[in-house]
């Protein structure tokens, strides 16, 4: 049955209405983010973390990798946080200052997560969205590519990937983006059962828009609030799936440094009296941690168009 | 649903073929060998070797004969590392004590993760949400990494209470958590009126090590999933009815609720199950994680295999379990 | 020979000093020394990783060797000193031309079984190791002996059989040798020469190794193993020294990491474990008793790819000797690891028996002189600041390995200007990219299989399989080929290493120490033993 064209006319100017509603729609959310001051603050904290690991190299006259002779093997007394040294926070078990290598873990680890997570995020929703839309044998067909790949030993496809291709940051990010968009599809997937059952998307496909069209514009958007609170979630695990890899061989190479492979380093020597070793870099990582997560809760409260 | 699991299962076969069929060539193209050491193997030797695991063979040869001695004897073959083991020896050892642990860490991160995001969800912006976002966060902020060493300087060396005394063992493996008796050391070990013990001391902290990071992550997707669901119309429809806010959460928010945290815990089911090499690494518990993450750096080639077929198999089955129970929260979902 | 005669005498004074012990009381004293016992006499210790095997034919690593050398007894034992003792074997006789050896058997060894332990099961482990059947990765061990045949057998062309090792009668092991070796005997303390069990071995098949099935002729049994996690071994009734053996029960585990470990040292879970990287001086201030370092049979060092596949600037002399010359070893001895090992200016390890050092100019220098002379170098090679040299260097993943590289790229940088990119590398990969010469600078170390100074330096010979430097040095071979037959291969070592020294193929940085922790009431651990070859069956615990 085609549906008659008052219909269809109707239903286009609906659609060009939700097209400025959208955009007020965006506008709304941007409000309602910024009334939520966890949220705000935590961006501030986010963007402070940013800028030290951008500049944070100018506060300090040390390279992260020149190696103070002098202080190595006395680290435990002599290596300790001091503004007369000039080393804030402390040297590393090999005599580098501290400081220099968490900016520079710092960056390295919010790139990895940010890159990661990205990747991560924007592959799996949309295989899951494609998969749970079109449902039946294109479901069944890429839900079992999934419990495939997912089935495959994740290091093993690292080693693979950093031997094959060279040892490269950007393959890093790709490597665990990759391997991380699984459970965001079948996440996505999940979700968008249950959506495509509701009434919007099913007038979308009744009166033929293209099903690209209805999965973009109906699907993802709902999706939205559960991939934010997902991608926050991604965010930190990326940084710690990083430095299980640094952890294993596979990470940054030296004298590049992320701020798990420092903190696994500070963990390894906690019980040695170097304790600021484990704490300002693990400082750095709780704060960018928790402000993902004020975040991406702002960002979901902000989004969801229920709460209107 | 009878005949979806049925084309389900008929599915499974030959995607854990195309499995092998890919790990296998993967894992060749590998650099690197089984025998390869710090000391290369005269070439004689080492041919010798080869031709004992029948490494000498054309590859399409080798990948035939794996797949049929696996389907028909259900032989996974020699272990290339431990050279006194087969595989199924390997796996044998090491699943029973990963299963274990996995199951309690599962447990426990299901039982306080989901009544951590719900009790936030429902007093949401509460002292209690707070809380419980604190918890959830704090939790995933420690990485396996740093609570595992510090568990035993804290409970095996008694850091956390200054006495030095030890509270748990600082690793090892009993071998169940039901014994025959207590010893006198043990803490966590309480007789049972039907004689035995039921000892978990060893258990605590690979327990809390695993369980941790995935309980902080089941307690965020609870909390905003049933902050999505609350939101709902139906729900509202039901507040606005009067009826009691307990009753609600039970009767009509509990199941659309646990829709996103059950696609979580099938992966996560199998991840605390298998994957869990820091455990093994930290608590010397002899997992199969340990033993997978060996034998990839020693290309035992034969240990990679079985063990990613058992871990493609769970999968497989738990994302099966957890699609049957997709089903029956929302009976709308087409297969 | 004279030898044979002290060890009957020492054996002698060793089974008269036992008897007169009374062991029936809980305050039983130690035999020779006279200290008090502890009533548990249990020995655990950690080891980092699980052995491949503990098949005497087929183990291939130390810890494994551990394990063996208390389950199974092979001809000879080795002293607290590392000098011979006997085991199996009481004596034995050389013939004039020095290629058959004939070792006397005591007649009271037992499997634990009950059964004797005769000449024929020795035979048939040796037949066994170089077996193609058994495969085994160590069988180069037998061929290393310079056994008869031993070459051909494990090659495939001869049968196992026809090897030359016989059984002349239950006590009589005779052995032919296809030339000299001045250090046979030595080389049968090692696990891979250790008698097996054939009626077993038929039996069970490749289960034989499991706790319940082994049967085994040291002073313990296996009674359990749970790959991974740990190995038990308890005294064994049937073994002829049982009366003297005073550790009831050694308990291995398996901890791999050693900062876990070190902790539960300290709860007093473990009586021994490795002291990580740089901890050592701290730990031994606060624990003087326990913390121990000993030389130990293993030199660190660098090769420089010597092929055409390395980086130019490589293939010059000078930059090679500048780079070793700008190495500061004792910042690194004394910084970075902080456990008692030697700066190496030498390949062979200074404490090998029977090597004396030999003067290197490197050596005498200060390391003022050094950077001086480095820089020197550098400057006539054509580097300087205008034109920085940079290589890479690689080394397989490891807190230790990385703080080294750190350190000695820095102090390249430092002094030199040269510029480094290091790469970790996960040890399969490592392994196939040095010993594929495609790297510039790899991290490499080689421990001794017997103590002379020939087990180092051969690995200098150009064909040898282990020479990853590719290093070609004519001179080199004929001096290392003159040492094997050689009464005195003293000079012929010196100027190896000269050569070496000049030449720098390898970068040495320095001699391993054993570097471990003893809980305070363990005794008789062979700290002397340059190989570190313990039994605990030589162990004992005092009481506190």
């Amino acid at each position: 049955m085609y549906p008659n064209p008052s219909t269809v006319e109707a239903l286009e100017d609906a659609a060009l209405l939700a097209e400025v509603q959208g955009r007020s729609l965006w506008a709304d959310a941007r409000t309602r983010f910024f009334r939520n001051k966890a949220a705000v603050v935590s961006l501030v904290v986010l963007a402070l973390i940013a800028l030290f690991a951008l500049f944070g190299q100018f506060l300090t006259q040390y390279e992260r990798d020149t190696v103070d002779f002098a202080l190595m093997g006395a680290n435990a007394h002599k290596g300790a946080p001091s503004f007369e040294t000039g080393h804030y926070f402390g040297t590393d078990n090999s005599g580098r200052d501290l400081f220099a290598r968490v900016v520079q873990g710092t960056g390295i680890s919010l790139m990895v997560g940010i890159v990661g997570a990205m990747v991560a995020v924007i592959v799996g929703t949309l295989y899951g969205a494609v998969a749970g839309y079109f449902g039946g044998r294109i479901d069944n067909i890429m839900m079992r590519i999934v419990d495939v790949l997912m089935s495959i030993p994740f290091m093993f496809v690292l080693i693979l990937m950093l031997v094959i291709f060279g040892r490269s940051i950007f393959m890093l990010f790709l490597g665990i983006g990759l391997i991380s968009w699984l459970d965001m599809a079948r996440i996505a997937r999940g979700q968008t059962l249950t959506i495509k059952n509701k009434e919007f998307v099913e007038v979308a496909h009744a009166t033929g828009v293209h099903p690209m069209k209805i999965i973009l514009r109906h699907i993802v958007p709902n999706l939205l609030g559960i991939v934010i609170v997902y991608a926050t979630l991604l965010v930190p695990s990326m940084i710690i799936f990083e430095s299980f890899i640094s952890f294993l061989g596979l990470g940054v190479q030296e004298p590049n440094t992320s701020l798990g492979a420092l903190i696994s380093e500070g963990a390894g020597s906690m019980q040695y009296g170097t304790l600021w070793q484990l704490i300002f870099p693990l400082i750095f990582f709780v704060l960018t941690i928790f402000s993902f997560f004020f975040v991406g809760d702002g960002l979901r409260d902000a989004l969801d168009p229920k709460d209107r | 649903m009878l005949s979806f699991i049925a084309r389900r299962l008929s599915v499974a076969i030959p995607t854990l073929l195309i499995l092998v069929v890919l790990s296998f060539v993967l894992m060749y193209s590998a650099p690197g060998g089984p025998f390869n050491s710090e000391r290369p193997l005269p070439p004689q030797v080492l041919a010798n070797i080869e031709a004992k695991y029948g490494l000498d063979q054309p590859f399409w040869k080798q990948i035939v004969n794996y797949v049929w001695s696996v389907t028909t004897q259900f032989d996974f073959g020699p272990s290339f590392q431990y050279k006194d083991r087969t595989v199924n020896d390997v796996i044998a050892q090491g699943f029973p004590v990963t299963l274990t642990y996995g199951f309690w860490s599962f447990v426990v991160a299901v039982v306080v993760g989901v009544s951590l995001g719900i009790a936030a969800a429902i007093k949401q912006n509460s002292w209690l949400d707070y809380l419980a976002v604190g918890i959830s966060v704090g939790a995933q902020v420690l990485p396996n990494f740093v609570m595992a060493p510090l568990l035993t300087l804290g409970l095996t060396l008694g850091w956390f209470w200054m006495t030095g005394a030890a509270l748990l063992p600082g690793g090892g493996w009993e071998g169940g958590v039901i014994v025959a008796a207590c010893a006198e050391k043990d803490n966590f070990c309480f007789g049972l009126p039907w004689g035995g013990a039921w000892r978990f001391d060893y258990l605590i902290m690979p327990v809390i090590a695993l369980s941790t990071s995935y309980m902080a992550s089941i307690a965020r997707i609870t909390r905003s999933s049933m902050l999505e669901v609350l939101n709902t119309n139906f729900i509202r429809t039901a507040k606005a009815k009067g009826l009691p806010m307990g009753r609600v959460i039970r009767k009509h928010a509990l199941k659309p609720t646990m829709l996103p945290v059950l696609s979580y815990l099938g992966p996560a089911f199998v991840g605390m199950i298998t994957g869990s090499v820091i455990i093994d690494v930290f608590f010397s518990t002899g997992g199969i994680g340990q033993f997978f993450v060996n034998s990839a750096f020693n290309r035992d080639y034969s240990v990679i295999m079985g063990i990613t077929i058992l871990v493609g198999a769970l999968t497989m089955f738990f994302n099966l379990v957890v699609d049957i129970l997709y089903a029956w929260i929302d009976p709308k979902i087409r297969y | 020979m004279t030898f044979s005669h002290k060890m009957m005498a020492s054996t002698a004074a060793l089974l008269i000093a036992s008897s007169s012990t009374v062991w029936a009381d809980g305050h039983a004293t130690h035999p020779e020394t006279g200290e008090t016992l502890a009533t548990d006499q249990t020995f655990t210790y950690r080891d980092l990783d699980e052995s491949p095997s503990i098949d005497p034919g087929v183990a291939e690593d130390s810890a494994g060797g551990d394990i063996l050398r208390d389950l199974f007894e092979g001809l000879y034992n080795q002293a607290a000193d590392g000098s011979l003792e006997p085991g199996v074997a009481l004596s034995h006789t050389v013939s004039d031309d020095n290629l058959v050896y004939t070792f006397t058997l005591r007649d009271n060894a037992k499997w634990s079984d009950g059964s004797p332990v005769t000449a024929g099961d020795f035979e048939y482990a040796w037949k066994r190791a170089a077996s193609p059947e058994l495969a085994s990765p160590y069988s180069w061990y037998i061929e290393l002996m310079a056994i008869e045949n031993a070459a051909a057998v494990i090659a495939g062309e001869m049968d196992p059989s026809e090897m030359g090792v016989t059984a002349i009668d239950d006590t009589t092991l005779e052995v032919r040798l296809s030339q000299p070796l001045p250090y046979f005997d030595q080389m049968v303390t090692h696990f891979t020469t250790f008698p097996v069990p054939e009626a077993v071995i038929a039996e069970h098949g490749a289960e034989w190794t499991k706790p319940g099935n082994m049967v085994s002729n040291g002073a313990y049994v296996l009674t359990e193993h749970v790959p991974q996690e740990k190995l038990v071994r308890e005294r064994n009734e049937m073994y002829w020294d049982n009366a003297n053996t005073i550790i009831d029960k050694t308990t291995s585990l398996v901890i791999n990491d050693e900062n876990v470990a070190l902790t539960r040292y300290l709860a007093g879970e473990l009586d021994r474990t490795d002291v990580p990287a740089g901890q050592f001086p701290a730990l031994q201030a606060e624990y003087p008793d326990q913390a121990v370092s000993v030389p130990l049979a293993c030199s660190y060092y660098y090769t420089v790819n010597m092929t055409d596949t390395t980086n130019p600037a490589l293939l010059d002399p000078k930059v090679r000797q500048a780079l070793s010359l700008a190495v500061n070893r004792d910042v690194v001895v004394e910084a970075v690891l902080a456990g008692g090992q030697k700066p190496a200016y030498t390949f062979t390890h200074w404490a090998t028996a029977g090597f004396e050092t030999p003067d290197t100019p490197i050596a005498g220098m200060s390391q003022e002189e050094r950077d001086a002379k480095a820089k020197e170098l550098m400057a006539e090679a054509g580097y300087g600041p205008d034109n920085p040299l940079s290589v890479n260097l690689i080394y397989n993943t490891s807190e230790a390995h990385k703080s080294v590289a750190i350190a000695i790229t820095q102090m390249w940088k430092q002094t030199l200007g040269v510029e480094t990119e290091l790469a970790n590398q996960e040890w399969q990969t490592f392994l196939e990219t040095r010993g594929n010469q495609d790297y510039e600078l790899a991290r490499a170390g080689w421990c001794a299989d017997y103590n002379e100074a020939s087990t180092f330096l051969d690995l200098m010979q150009s064909e040898s399989g282990y020479n990853d430097a590719k290093y070609v040095n004519a001179r080199v071979d004929e001096l290392l080929a003159e040492a094997k037959t050689s009464d005195n291969p003293q000079a012929a070592y010196t100027e190896v290493e000269q050569i070496i020294s000049a030449e720098v193929p390898i970068i040495p940085i320095y001699h391993y120490a054993a570097v471990k922790m003893f809980a305070e009431n363990l005794e008789g651990w062979p700290l002397e033993n340059f190989q570190q070859n313990w039994y605990s069956k030589d162990l004992y615990k005092v009481a506190e």
